[in-house]
């Protein structure tokens, strides 16, 4: 007994099928043409990618250099690029990530340098309703956004932060862990969140509020710093010039304008 | 359906009880029977049983099968494979005696069997006893003895007999054989090309072609 | 196996099995109607409940999150009525349950077309109504493709990543799946542990498919 398998489509479901196979082939021609080669990509911590979209923007003004950004969690770029990811320079946002990447072998020696500090603070969505620091301490938020606690930069300083207060035992069933800090801040300003531990130039946004800061002069033991190093490979002379640019007054404006520290 | 619009009137025919229906395969006898049971719409027509109708293309008139008390046992008895013989049996039951039925067709020992074990012959008899539970007004058998040997065909004409003896049903028995129509049938409408060409008391449907 | 790996795997399993069986009953409506039903629109309709199927999953996820969100009426609703959807268990379940339904409810379609309208044309001379030729013909003896449908959801299920790390999360010890954990146990350097994971899912994928297959093969020799 045999049956026909499908009934012939209709004209609507024909035409969605014909735009969808011609756009697909029109992207396929076009994608090559609008891509450029990168004269140099940079593997950047989520935190401080925008400060660096906008200095790539003038080190491109300067030297005609395309840079490319790499953006996520420092530990998922750490890994990266142990495992041969074509990155010329790391920015980590934190020293565990980058000893990770130079115990590999991965780093041209005495290009590793300090360049950037930062603090962390508590945000809320803006449209929510508030909550003090100790009801935080206290395990009285329904959920708290961080970055994962074991690896990501951020995660990793705020579950030390409250481990030093005493309130991790009672915070952490609350938390929800994200894959970079960005995705911790737009978790909060989306209100998915009730609470989000984030950097203090990511609370810029007007859409959270902060609730409280973790003062570095008070904290000390958290030491916030973004070291950064030329990786191996064939981009070595273009990222060392980068660098330099990094390391410069134009570079140093923008850093300090978004709400870093520098270093020296 | 192919078939020129008729009417198919068995109120004239109250008197008779098994009504044959002859022709050969590919006339329509088939079709009729489904049209009849109500499984199948017929393009243009009338079919009426007694004060009812079941179907009039002209009034806007379709009976569902379900509300048509027809009983229908198709050529190949078509069982239900995921039930027992009681299991069909009782299917359309409606409050009925499934003893007495189960008694007429001596089904008594396969009750509990499921049908994938059971012979031509004992299909056709469990399909019947099913159709009969549901205590149609009318029975419709589509060539009941054809999935049966030769041998054992004279077995179960005495059970069709039976029924419309004890059971008081009116039948409609299709088949391309003239002796099965010579031994069951009162009267007889004679199909071809999905046309009724004839209609005969069954002594001289022998001398039909 | 550690208990952490062993509490992943039993909550996984947990959350398939609860969203197979919710998705089932849309699954065989969707299912009898596309095999059965001609209507104005059917093609549409057809494209519609097969798009979790096509859509990459976090795709799916997103417009979840959209759905479940602040943003839209449902996740107002819910947040009047004191429901959390976002970041819980019920999240993983909702996600594995669209993400699954396309391929339940075309295994019922394909079940219920193999099943010989005749049966249910008898049925109807024998006095039953369409509910009930649905209950007693045609769904018992289509049972054999909706079960394989139902396994071949569970281990869709079971696997999936992409709409669940939207709206679930990675909630370690609530909302964290053998998909999530592979994914997050290498992103935090724990690769050993990942792949005791990895094992765990393949056993469990091989297992269903094995399932599946002998549901359907045995069927010719109904």
């Amino acid at each position: 007994m045999n049956r026909c398998s499908h009934p012939a489509t209709g004209p609507v479901t024909k035409t969605v099928q014909w735009l969808s196979l011609g756009i697909t082939v029109f992207a396929a021609f076009v994608t090559p043409v609008a891509a450029q080669p990168p004269g140099l990509v940079v593997s950047v911590a989520a935190s401080v990618s925008d400060a660096l979209e906008e200095i790539a923007g003038l080190y491109r003004a300067a030297t005609g250099v395309t840079v490319a950004l790499n953006v996520g969690g420092s530990n998922t770029l750490a890994r990266q690029i142990n495992e041969g990811a074509k990155a010329g320079l790391f920015l980590s946002a934190d020293d565990i990530q980058m000893n990770l990447v130079e115990k590999a072998g991965r780093i041209v020696p005495g290009t590793r340098t300090r360049l950037l500090t930062n603090e962390l603070v508590v945000v809320a969505p803006v449209t929510a309703s508030s909550f003090t620091l100790s009801q935080l301490m206290e395990g009285r938020v329904r959920r708290l956004a961080m970055g994962e606690p074991a690896a990501v930069p951020a995660g990793v300083y705020g579950r030390l932060w409250l481990e030093h207060e005493r309130a991790w035992s009672r915070v952490e069933s609350k938390v929800v862990p994200f894959p970079t800090v960005r995705a911790v801040l737009a978790a909060v300003e989306a209100g998915r969140v009730d609470a989000g531990i984030v950097y203090r130039t990511d609370a810029l946004s007007a859409r959270v509020r902060v609730i409280a800061r973790v003062a570095a002069a008070d904290h000390r033991y958290l030491d916030i710093t973004y070291p950064v190093a030329v990786i191996r490979g064939p981009s070595e002379a273009e990222a060392r010039r980068f660098l330099q640019f990094l390391q410069g007054p134009a570079a140093r404006t923008v850093f300090e304008t978004r709400g870093f520290g520098t270093l020296q | 359906m192919r078939q020129d619009a008729f009417t198919l009137d068995v109120r004239d025919e109250a008197s008779v009880e098994v009504l044959g229906l002859f022709g050969p395969s590919g006339s329509g006898k088939t079709s009729l029977l489904e049209a009849i049971a109500g499984i199948r719409t017929p393009d243009r027509g009338e079919i009426r049983i007694g004060e009812r109708t079941l179907f009039s293309s002209a009034h806007r008139i379709n009976l569902p099968a379900r509300e048509r008390r027809i009983g229908y046992v198709p050529q190949d008895a078509l069982l239900f494979p995921h039930l027992s013989a009681r299991g069909n049996i009782e299917y359309g039951a409606r409050g009925g005696d499934c003893g007495s039925v189960a008694n007429i067709l001596h089904l008594d020992g396969l009750l509990d069997r499921r049908v994938t074990t059971l012979s031509g012959g004992e299909k056709q008899r469990v399909a019947i006893a099913r159709a009969l539970m549901t205590q149609p007004s009318m029975l419709l058998l589509d060539e009941p003895l054809a999935g049966v040997d030769r041998d054992r065909r004279d077995v179960i004409l005495p059970y069709i007999l039976r029924i419309r003896r004890e059971l008081q049903v009116p039948l409609i028995y299709v088949t391309h054989d003239r002796l099965e129509l010579a031994s069951i049938a009162d009267r007889t409408l004679v199909l071809s090309d999905g046309k009724i060409v004839a209609s005969e008391p069954a002594a001289s449907a022998a001398a039909l072609d | 196996m550690s208990a952490e790996t062993w509490a992943i795997a039993r909550f996984t399993v947990l959350m398939a099995t609860l969203a197979t069986l919710l998705v089932l009953p849309p699954a065989i409506a969707v299912g009898w109607v596309l095999a059965r039903k001609a209507f104005p629109g059917k093609a549409l309709f057809e494209t519609l409940v097969s798009l979790p199927l096509v859509l990459p999953p976090v795709a799916s996820g997103l417009l979840l999150l959209w759905l479940f969100g602040r943003r839209s009426p449902v996740g107002q609703a819910l947040d009047a009525a004191g429901i959390e959807i976002i970041f819980t268990w019920k999240a993983v379940v909702i996600a594995m349950m669209v993400i699954s339904f396309p391929l339940v409810a075309r295994s019922v379609r394909a079940g219920i077309e193999q099943v010989d309208r005749r049966y249910e044309q008898i049925a109807a001379t024998l006095g039953a109504g369409p509910f009930r030729i649905l209950r007693t013909v045609t769904l018992p003896l289509a049972a054999r493709g909706i079960a394989a449908g139902g396994v071949l959801g569970f281990s869709r299920a079971l696997g999936e990543f992409g709409a669940t790390i939207m709206i679930a999360g990675a909630i370690p010890g609530q909302t964290r799946t053998l998909a999530v954990g592979i994914y997050t146990l290498v992103e935090v350097g724990r690769e050993d542990d990942a792949w005791v994971l990895l094992a765990i899912s393949a056993l469990l994928a091989f297992g269903a498919i094995y399932l599946s297959n002998r549901l359907l093969d045995r069927r010719g020799a109904l």
